[in-house]
């Protein structure tokens, strides 16, 4: 009968093109709309790391200076440079990292013009924690990380540029006076929040080259984020290498990820974060009461409101919006489905009981729900168009916001919900005709 | 086949009553063929709704072949229309957008019935009204006489054993309307039911029974011809109170 229903349902809907048009219109707009914003809700508020993010853990002390009163509630949201050092000795995460962004010039080969990009530095384990997709070659290992190694990996479009997409593992590139040998090149990345950097810049695109850690000091690469201090330098600390003025002073600049599957191990991560401020301030500094914080990811999305609170707003006020696209289009069903009362009551002499009659007519609304959908979800890509216009697309140009299976079907779903909203009471009135009233007879 | 007693059927129009039925009362045997004549108001159409299911009484007692059918849901009652009654309008009734097949089908969709079963039935029922080669037109491409057709065929498709007609030829002029009355009188004679509403004096006396009803009472007609046996012979209708 589902069949027969859909072909009597299409017979309707071509006996009143404009009608049906109007109400497929209706239907779309209200589906438009509602995919658009929230697919942007979607992907800002989606796991960003998935199958790791309920076990990566953000570290924060409260290394505020003494002077630093508005501030004392929350702590620092990064760690010093030295602190970072320290941290990544411990044995209890399966892994961790430290990084800070800074930026570089890029001398080409062949002596094309240098230009300058934004770079990471981190450690190895930078790249398994947050599921860094590769196209040639992998991360440096973890003795690169302590010797340090001047290698790099790099992005797919740094790649095309300097070497034609080429696989370029073990060639070098120069930054600033720096031969740095490529030792890997990643996969288009285009996360929709950079996960690894939830307190700085949480949508921008990640950096196209990833240096290690140590290699800080040595090419004297200075934090292009956010930074703080609150220690006044001690005459000539200024005239030490620069490595050594990492290790002396209190600039915050560093983010701090440790991997921590087991409950156990948050559990001992704080006591050996807590055990370490203890030590330090018996050295003056941590001068404030301890307030370390081992935070999942997903509550610091949470807390730094990387999903802006109006997309949420944004996303609910849309679907009220297709909710009354949907309650205005009931007087055009009703009015479409009294039109054929007589021939409702033809059916039900020759057999139909109301049920009959109710789920013939609910088809037809859902039918036209369904095409109203795909209707919606082609109005959303442009939708989509326009908020990735304003948000830019990342490198690469993978866009930011897309529509991914699941809300593909979320869209057919609120589709086939409006179209059951709209068609329902007028469905429930066509059916609850009595059968003798409309019949023509003498 | 059909058994009223004392059906009274009320219309409720604000503060007043009609009563379309009062205490109507008649029996209908099986592979009869009865006639139902009366002025313009005084329940024909009425009756043809309650004993066809489409309409509800408030008093009585209403048995359809056997069956107590007084108060039954609107499922079971719609599931009778689709297996044992047929109907049979003046203004023909088909679905317009539907071509002779689909409207033949529409019972039969009803029913349950697979294709191949849905498909023989239709193509014997519209050969029976000799409109085989109408299959596929619809019926705006058909005349008056040809749309009653189709409307008799939808009827034999389902094989009903009651077939409720209500001024089958009312629309249509004396030939085709002899042409109706004749498929009529051979659904009759093969053992269907017919209660058949008319204006026509001449139509009326081709049945077994003339019955005539006023102000929703009946008044039994003499039985113009012995049933079940032979074919009624056209004799003046005598009104017996």
């Amino acid at each position: 009968m589902l069949l027969y229903n859909a072909r009597l349902a299409w017979k309707s809907i071509r006996r009143n093109p404009m009608l049906s048009f109007l109400i497929v219109l209706g239907i779309a707009l209200g589906v438009g709309v509602s995919t658009t914003f929230i697919t942007a809700y979607h992907v800002l508020a989606r796991d960003p790391v998935p199958g790791k993010s309920d076990s990566l853990y953000y570290v924060r002390m409260n290394s505020w200076g003494v002077a630093d009163d508005p501030f004392l509630r929350t702590p620092p949201p990064l760690i010093t440079y030295r602190d970072a050092l320290e941290l990544l000795k411990s044995r209890i995460p399966v892994r961790s990292t430290a990084s800070f962004q800074s930026r570089a010039n890029v001398f080409p080969e062949g002596g094309a013009r240098p230009f300058s990009r934004d770079l990471r530095l981190t450690t190895a384990d930078f790249f398994p924690m947050f599921a860094v997709p590769f196209r040639y070659g992998g991360p440096w290992s973890r003795e690169a990380d302590a010797r340090p190694e001047s290698v790099a990996v790099i992005s797919s479009a740094l790649n095309d540029r300097l070497f034609g997409g080429a696989n370029s593992v073990g060639r070098t590139i120069r930054l600033e006076n720096h031969p740095i040998r490529v030792v890997g090149v990643f996969a288009p990345w285009r996360p929709r929040v950079r996960a690894f950097s939830l307190v700085n810049s949480a949508l921008d695109a990640p950096e196209e080259i990833f240096l290690p850690f140590a290699l800080a000091g040595p090419m004297e690469l200075l934090p292009h984020e956010f930074s703080m201090n609150w220690r006044t330098p001690l005459p000539g600390e200024d005239k030490l290498p620069y490595a050594s003025q990492l290790m002396l002073n209190e600039v915050i600049f560093v983010g701090f990820w440790a991997e921590l599957p087991q409950a156990r191990q948050v559990v001992d991560y704080k006591h050996f974060v807590d055990a370490y401020v203890s030590e330090q301030k018996k050295l003056g500094r941590f001068p404030h009461p301890a307030n370390n914080r081992v935070t999942s990811m997903l509550d610091l999305m949470e807390e730094m409101k990387v999903v802006p609170p109006q997309t949420k707003v944004l996303a609910a006020i849309s679907l009220l919006f297709l909710v009354v696209a949907a309650l205005n289009l009931i007087g055009l069903f009703l009015g479409k489905f009294l039109a054929r009362a007589a021939t409702v009551g033809v059916r039900r002499a020759l057999g139909a009981s109301r049920a009959t009659i109710f789920v013939q007519h609910l088809v037809e609304c859902e039918l036209m729900g369904l095409a109203g959908g795909l209707l919606g979800v082609l109005l959303s890509l442009a939708g989509l168009a326009v908020l990735n216009r304003v948000y830019g697309d990342g490198p690469g140009g993978v866009a930011f916001f897309r529509l991914d299976l699941p809300m593909v079907l979320a869209a057919v779903g609120l589709a086939l919900v409006a179209g059951a909203i709209a068609g329902v009471y007028p469905a429930w009135r066509i059916c609850a005709i009595p059968p003798a009233r409309h019949l023509k007879t003498q | 086949m059909l058994k009223m007693e004392n059906v009274t059927k009320i219309y409720r129009t604000g503060m007043v009553e009609t009563r379309a039925l009062r205490d109507f009362t008649l029996q209908v045997e099986e592979g009869e063929f009865v006639t139902l004549t009366g002025p313009s108001g005084s329940g024909k159409t009425t009756f043809l709704n309650v004993s066809g299911l489409l309409d509800g009484f408030e008093q009585g007692k209403y048995w359809l072949d056997g069956l107590d059918v007084s108060r039954l849901s609107d499922r079971e009652m719609s599931r009778i229309r689709n297996e044992k009654i047929g109907f049979i309008f003046q203004s023909f009734n088909l679905i317009p957008d539907l071509d002779v097949f689909d409207n033949v089908d529409v019972p039969l969709r009803y029913r349950g019935l697979k294709a191949k079963e849905r498909k023989e039935r239709i193509e014997r029922a519209v050969g029976q009204v000799g409109l085989s080669s109408r299959l596929h037109h619809l019926p705006s491409q058909l005349s008056g006489g040809q749309q009653q057709r189709v409307a008799i065929a939808r009827v034999l498709a389902g094989d009903p054993k009651l077939i409720l007609a209500d001024e089958p030829t009312g629309n249509l002029d004396s030939a085709m309307a002899r042409e109706i009355m004749d498929i009529l009188d051979q659904v009759n004679e093969a053992g269907t039911t017919i209660i058949m509403v008319t204006h026509n004096p001449e139509h009326a006396a081709r049945a077994h029974r003339q019955l005539h009803i006023a102000d929703g009472r009946m008044v039994d007609l003499e039985r113009i011809a012995p049933f079940p046996l032979n074919r009624p012979q056209p004799v003046p209708a005598r009104a017996a109170v």
